[in-house]
């Protein structure tokens, strides 16, 4: 079950309350979120401290993928995978997954045999062809792909991180390649 | 095959018309400086614009206004994204659901103005609408699926999937405002 939670004291309403004014900002003053809250800049800084250690807050440029273009993975069309793994090869089938940097997210869901892949992608071609790449994986029953339409909700301020080991690893890709480039 | 594409295409640039850029249009490119500087915010997204540009060779006060330019622009902004337990949910789940008889646009906003449904998606295929739905128990989960299917009108199968290990999660792209 995902409810264990990491060894840290359980986050309390202070701690809901920091993290929502940070969400939208997470460069706003600690004098501001204390004044704001009525505790000491120092309480902030502290329970930011805490949950950051815990792996429970991550503060974290997100570009937008409507806005920005598609050199910083702008106008991308957002495509969830979802795989059926043959009996026992859940594993193996994941780390094939994990291998491709356009699988933004990655979860299994229900039982032991479904694997569903967030991928963002440049071109509905390329959805396709991505979907003809996972299904040709060894040790796969069945994909199916679904094309998002349109998004109405999407709240960044939320998501499974505690037992993340590595945190958005695909990160901006294009940022590192483009320090790397200048910096040659 | 091509003609499919095309259809998916056109579908695409006309469920995201509208209120939104069509999302074929190039968007505002970031220079070499504002990705440097997004690459700098990733390892530490408080760090100070001045430290950030001892770092890159820049100025203190170019770095701040590179930041505020993009965040105005609505290209790049740092959040805070807090894990769900923060928020004192214990599971996740992907809800999907079939619709007839109603414009699956009504009943995904029907589903967005719940607070614990964290994401809302259009989706092509079978279900026409996706979300993901944070819930504290397990009986609250069962509770929902249940007022999802009875209680929202058009809704036809709903599909449940709790999500158990997640391996890989990195909103560094995303929509800003949805």
């Amino acid at each position: 079950m995902p409810d264990d939670l990491p060894p840290v004291v359980a986050p309390d309403l202070l701690d809901r309350q920091i993290a929502a004014m940070l969400a939208q900002d997470a460069r706003l003053s600690f004098r501001k979120i204390a004044a704001d809250l009525g505790v000491t800049e120092g309480t902030v800084r502290g329970r930011v401290k805490r949950l950051q250690a815990g792996g429970l807050l991550k503060l974290t440029p997100i570009v937008d993928m409507f806005r920005a273009g598609l050199a910083d993975g702008g106008g991308q069309i957002m495509v969830f995978v979802t795989v059926t793994c043959a009996s026992g090869r859940l594993d193996e089938v994941r780390d094939r997954l994990l291998d491709l940097p356009l699988v933004r997210a990655l979860y299994d869901a229900n039982a032991a045999h479904r694997l569903v892949a967030v991928c963002l992608l440049a071109t509905v071609a390329e959805a396709a062809e991505v979907t003809n790449q996972i299904l040709a994986l060894d040790g796969i029953r069945e994909a199916e792909s679904e094309i998002v339409l349109q998004t109405v909700k999407y709240n960044a301020a939320i998501g499974p991180i505690a037992t993340l080991e590595d945190f958005a690893p695909a990160a901006t890709e294009t940022a590192r390649r483009s320090t790397a480039a200048s910096s040659e | 095959m091509e003609h499919g594409l095309d259809m998916l295409d056109k579908a695409l640039v006309a469920a995201t018309g509208g209120d939104r850029p069509p999302r074929r249009t190039r968007g505002q490119a970031l220079d070499a400086i504002d990705r440097r500087i997004i690459a700098a915010l990733q390892r530490d997204g408080r760090a100070q614009s001045t430290a950030i540009g001892e770092e890159l060779g820049l100025s203190g006060n170019l770095v701040a206004n590179r930041i505020r330019a993009m965040d105005a622009a609505g290209l790049m902004r740092v959040v805070a994204v807090a894990d769900y337990r923060v928020h004192g949910y214990r599971l996740l789940a992907r809800i999907r659901l079939t619709v007839s008889g109603r414009s699956p646009r009504e009943v995904a906003e029907e589903l967005a103005a719940r607070a614990d449904v964290l994401s809302v998606h259009l989706t092509s295929g079978r279900f026409a609408v996706s979300c993901l739905h944070a819930f504290t128990t397990a009986r609250d989960m069962i509770e929902a699926a249940r007022d999802v299917s009875a209680g929202i009108r058009g809704v036809q199968d709903v599909d449940v999937e709790l999500v158990n290990t997640v391996y890989r999660y990195s909103p560094s792209v995303g929509p800003l405002e949805a």
